[in-house]
């Protein structure tokens, strides 16, 4: 798992995430966050990475 | 809350239609055993307990290779009285068991072969498959699955059984105590004609789910019950929906809970229904209430014959050891999974196909006692990883009410756009010949299941794999592959007359010669690719199972090794 800086436009992509966000009811923002993670997590791949990954968030 | 009622409550008295023809099932005498004729305990060096399909598959098994055995059965018939869930397909690997059995012609003629898989959440169809295409299947004669009502295999079993000889079965013979030592186990044999004892060297419990045999061995067990509950429906009507399995996740005429749609013999049509949690058994299986629910499916104007119904609530369970002492369990006795992607009755197949071979070759004094234990190793790995992977199909199904429900919406939603999610919908995991990873009589490379490929005998004369495991009559199978040096040939041939339980065969791809007397041809190369990781000129042992023990390269010490291995000598 990568824990420095890997994101090409760090500031970019967190505010495209919250703009995505913008004017979302909870549900649908719990559903936009749940795709989200089902199609990033495609793009890893790896299933040891993607268990760091589930590990780190829990902490 | 319903739980017990789910448990107690008998819907059906076998699969007897309710209306139009009925299935007669077939009866089988009582037969008077020598126990009771000359009032005396014997001694038998197979006893299985339970002719269901488990049992009976064990009993032909060994009939197949002449071994002795007793099955007693508590019934006079096949199928089952008061159960509320039976098999209807069965595997590739079951069907190549069956083959070998000599029971898969029968098998055929009388059901129903598929291989398209439709899911549906509402109105879309959000994935499909056809195993044809795939590669893992396509190799075996046997196709991907044939769907046939359980109780016709466990007849043809019985008339096999009957047509081979060995096997005592014993019918109206209920088993009400045990006991073991380590020598033998003693078994009290209630019947019509009065109670007798008999002991066994080696006792398989078949019996299925409500076995006594866990409380008389004091067996582990690991189990888990969910608040899902279900309820078939059995049917023959004047319509006739495509061979494919289908599944819905969201039937929008099951208010939007999953539904099963599956063919079987006879015409007759499994429709498996999703109820609410915790649903009332008596209320959901009450004529009227089944067929409100087939009409909100197929429409008013479909005629209907109602042929079963039988509601019911999941469990899975597992045992940590599948053998205690003298007895083995296999089938539902070892384990019970979710009713998801066949795993159920076609693990009991394996299971018995397993031990089968094992018991022969122990009793024929080809292989140590110790090879039994490896039952234990590849059998508890495969219950264990089937139990694992229903789990995850009940859970897919039956998503706990917040989180996991959300993330099953947004599962179908991306399905629906893109294929990746797809593989997330898990609808059944159809059941596959398990891998042994852990067993200590396979190899590194060993512990796969080789398909039923067809070979030839010489050009122009066709078989296949089981086949040549029946030449081999219980004893390994040594696949050489392509052209021998001379040293290599004396050593084959060495060893093929030494008394090790082995056969030894030359296996000769397109333009290559024969030089030992027993070869064969596989000019497409399937036999070698459905070898795994064989390398060219090098050797493979393949278990009476159909199961590879090992590979390796040169006819030398490492072969012996390895045939030493499989059979723990």
């Amino acid at each position: 798992m990568k824990t420095d800086l890997n994101l090409q436009d760090a500031d970019g992509f967190y505010e495209q995430l919250l703009n995505a966000h913008e004017g979302l009811s909870a549900d649908q923002s719990e559903q936009l966050n749940m795709r989200l993670i089902l199609l990033l997590a495609n793009q890893v791949g790896d299933a040891s990475i993607l268990r760091d990954c589930i590990e780190s968030a829990k902490n | 809350m319903n739980t017990a009622a789910f448990q107690n409550v008998q819907f059906t008295n076998g699969y007897e239609f309710t209306q139009g023809t009925g299935y007669t099932l077939p009866e089988y005498a009582f037969v008077t055993p020598p126990e009771l004729v000359q009032n005396k305990t014997l001694r038998h060096a197979v006893v299985i307990v339970g002719g269901g399909i488990s049992g009976l598959t064990l009993a032909c098994a060994l009939a197949n290779l002449g071994i002795k055995a007793v099955l007693l059965d508590e019934d006079n018939t096949v199928g089952v009285k008061g159960a509320s869930s039976r098999g209807i397909c069965y595997t590739q690997k079951s069907l190549e068991i069956f083959q070998k059995l000599g029971v898969f012609d029968r098998i055929a003629k009388k059901g129903i072969q598929w291989s398209v898989g439709r899911t549906f959440a509402g109105d879309d169809e959000v994935y499909n498959f056809d195993l044809k295409q795939q590669s893992n299947f396509s190799l075996s004669e046997q196709p991907a699955f044939i769907n046939i009502q359980q109780f016709y295999i466990e007849g043809y079993l019985v008339e096999r059984i009957q047509e081979l000889g060995s096997v005592d079965l014993r019918w109206q013979s209920r088993v009400t105590a045990f006991k073991q030592n380590k020598d033998f186990a003693t078994l009290s044999v209630e019947t019509p004609e009065g109670t007798y004892q008999l002991q066994a060297d080696h006792v398989i419990d078949a019996t299925g789910s409500h076995t006594p045999f866990h409380a008389w061995t004091g067996v582990g067990m690991e189990s888990k019950k969910g608040d899902d509950r279900w309820c078939i429906a059995d049917v023959r009507f004047d319509t006739h929906p495509p061979t494919e399995r289908h599944t819905w996740i969201e039937a929008p005429f099951n208010e939007n809970r999953a539904v099963w749609q599956h063919l079987m013999a006879d015409d007759v049509w499994r429709i498996d229904y999703q109820m609410e949690p915790n649903a009332d058994a008596a209320y959901i299986s009450r004529e009227d209430v089944v067929r409100e629910r087939l009409e909100r499916q197929f429409g008013k104007k479909v005629k209907v014959d109602i042929v079963w119904v039988g509601p019911y609530a999941y469990k899975s369970q597992c045992l940590t050891a599948l053998r205690m002492g003298r007895v083995f369990f296999m089938g539902d006795t070892a384990k019970i999974v979710n009713p998801f992607g066949a795993r159920g009755g076609n693990t009991g197949v394996a299971d018995a196909d397993n031990l089968a071979w094992k018991l022969a070759a122990v009793l024929r004094g080809h292989a140590d006692e110790a090879l039994l234990e490896s039952y234990n190793d590849e059998r508890l790995e495969a219950a264990q990883e089937n139990v694992k992977v229903t789990r995850r199909t009940a859970r897919f199904l039956r998503p706990a009410d917040g989180v996991e429900r959300a993330f099953r919406k947004a599962t179908i939603s991306l399905a629906k756009q893109f294929p990746f999610a797809r593989s997330l919908i898990n609808t059944g995991r159809m059941a596959v010949a398990n891998t042994y990873r852990g067993s200590r009589v396979c190899g590194e490379t060993g512990g796969t299941s080789v398909q039923n490929v067809k070979i030839q005998w010489r050009p122009g004369k066709t078989g296949a794999l089981n086949d040549l495991l029946q030449w081999a009559d219980g004893r390994l199978l040594i696949l050489v592959f392509g052209e021998q040096s001379k040293a290599s040939l004396k050593r084959l041939q060495e060893l093929s007359v030494s008394g090790l339980p082995v056969r030894c065969v030359q296996v000769l791809a397109k333009g290559g010669s024969a030089q030992a007397r027993e070869h064969i041809w596989d000019k497409q190369g399937h036999l070698k690719s459905a070898c795994a990781a064989v390398p060219a000129g090098g050797w493979a042992v393949i278990r009476p199972d159909g199961y590879l023990s090992d590979t390796g390269q040169g006819v030398n010490g490492e072969l012996i090794a390895a045939v030493a291995t499989s059979l723990c000598l």
